[in-house]
């Protein structure tokens, strides 16, 4: 099992990886997400709370099982379990994080809007210069939330078959004759990485002092 | 891009998606439940007086927050054996959801608590009042008030997290997704489906949880 450990650890980097590149795509989708939803048209406004509450009510194995098996079938495109995978998180991260960067946004008094206006500021400006960085410090904190949850769901990759830590685990599982070890080390390793995020996720929370915490749905994975 | 989408060959498979529905709605409403419970005794553990104990709950919490449902799975539906145990597929899925999800539930009513003033209790005693009316007229209507709307985020949030029992062999919804849409070739339609019935399970939650709330917590409705 020992001997297994450094194979582990690498793919612990893999998980890292997808994850992250997962979350980068959901925050940018995200972002998107909350500003078309932030829009006076209604249908605009309809669309994105169609997306968010769609991605909140299915699980994300079965859009994993869609995209990986799926689009093959439908568009004719083959998806390798990695962008399947990628998918499929980032899809749901970015359901997640409209609602976190909303309320950053929504944490911004209605004033200081005017007040760019009055400044002569163009929409852009504004939101560059004035309501982003204040929003940052809202959207921060529960973004490491996100990112802890889309670390957990990205195990699911491994039953598509990509070869991350949880697939690993279950690998050196099956080559070391079915022990428990395995299963336990790879449980320690998770422990460990998100215990370690998560702690980052605290001292940020003390650090902006925000009182405002942002509830996240569906955060159990 | 000429896929066409047709139901026809779905049908047969249709009777298996009831059952399928049953298993999801069966395993998670336990589930639910029964962390509950769980849930409830690690939040007094929280509270307890004796350091061990609370220690003790923290790390659980920690715990089950910081590691993916699927490996607790894994974990349970493996280990069980190997101490001698035969679980059922079915029944190593309810354990696992029922740890993880005990482990956010404890978090959820842990503020209900703390959302309880002591010098209530207090007030409350020097009233006369018994263990169980405080409970029942100065505990629970504040504290259901405070976990309301977590509670139902987290019943949801298990509905959703019961998919993950297709993956230690339990025949729910997301693995009727599955096998029927490797026999069939139509994965397109048994996704659209199976995203339909936790779409209709997951919305069922949501709005009754909105219309029961708007009822129970009327102006002075829980006086």
């Amino acid at each position: 099992m020992i001997a297994y450990l450094p194979l582990m650890l690498r793919a612990a980097g893999t998980t890292l990886w997808l994850s992250w590149l997962a979350m980068l795509i959901g925050a940018f989708g995200g972002t998107l997400l909350a500003l078309v939803h932030m829009q006076r048209i209604a249908p605009f406004r309809w669309l994105a709370i169609a997306y968010m509450e769609f991605f909140r009510s299915v699980p994300i194995l079965i859009v994993m099982f869609f995209a990986y098996y799926g689009v093959p079938l439908v568009l004719g495109l083959d998806l390798s379990p990695f962008a399947a995978a990628t998918l499929a998180l980032a899809l749901h991260a970015s359901a997640t994080m409209s609602e976190v960067v909303r309320a950053g946004i929504g944490s911004v008094g209605h004033g200081q809007w005017e007040a760019a206006q009055a400044a002569g500021f163009t929409w852009l400006q504004t939101m560059r210069h004035i309501i982003a960085p204040q929003a940052l410090r809202v959207v921060l904190p529960p973004s490491i939330g996100v990112f802890i949850t889309t670390l957990k769901e990205s195990s699911l990759a491994s039953i598509i078959g990509y070869i991350e830590l949880t697939r690993t685990g279950l690998l050196v599982r099956d080559s070391t004759g079915g022990g428990f070890a395995p299963l336990l080390a790879l449980g320690v390793l998770y422990f460990l990485i998100n215990y370690a995020i998560s702690q980052i996720g605290a001292a940020l929370e003390r650090r902006f002092q925000t009182g405002s915490r942002i509830e996240t749905v569906g955060a159990m994975a | 891009m000429n896929y066409t989408f047709t139901l026809r060959t779905i049908y047969p498979y249709l009777g298996e998606l009831w059952q399928a529905a049953a298993v999801t709605l069966w395993l998670s409403s336990l589930a639910i439940v029964l962390s509950i419970a769980l849930g409830a005794g690690i939040a007094v553990l929280r509270r307890s007086r004796l350091r061990l104990l609370r220690v003790l709950g923290a790390v659980y919490v920690e715990i089950m927050r910081n590691t993916p449902l699927l490996v607790i799975l894994y974990v349970v539906y493996f280990a069980a054996p190997a101490i001698g145990i035969r679980l059922s597929s079915f029944v190593a899925a309810l354990l696992g959801l029922t740890l993880n999800s005990a482990g956010y539930m404890a978090e959820i009513l842990r503020a209900g608590l703390i959302a309880v003033a002591p010098g209530q209790f207090e007030a409350a005693q020097s009233q006369g009042m018994t263990g169980w009316q405080v409970f029942r007229h100065v505990v629970f209507p504040q504290v259901f008030r405070t976990i309301y709307a977590p509670l139902g985020n987290q019943v949801i949030a298990v509905i959703l997290a019961s998919s993950l029992a297709s993956a230690v062999a339990v025949e729910d919804v997301a693995s009727w997704m599955q096998t029927v849409g490797s026999t069939s070739f139509r994965f397109f339609e048994t996704f659209v489906i199976a995203a339909i019935v936790y779409l209709v399970l997951c919305q069922t939650v949501n709005i009754a949880r909105l219309l029961i709330g708007r009822w129970l917590f009327r102006q002075g409705a829980t006086r």
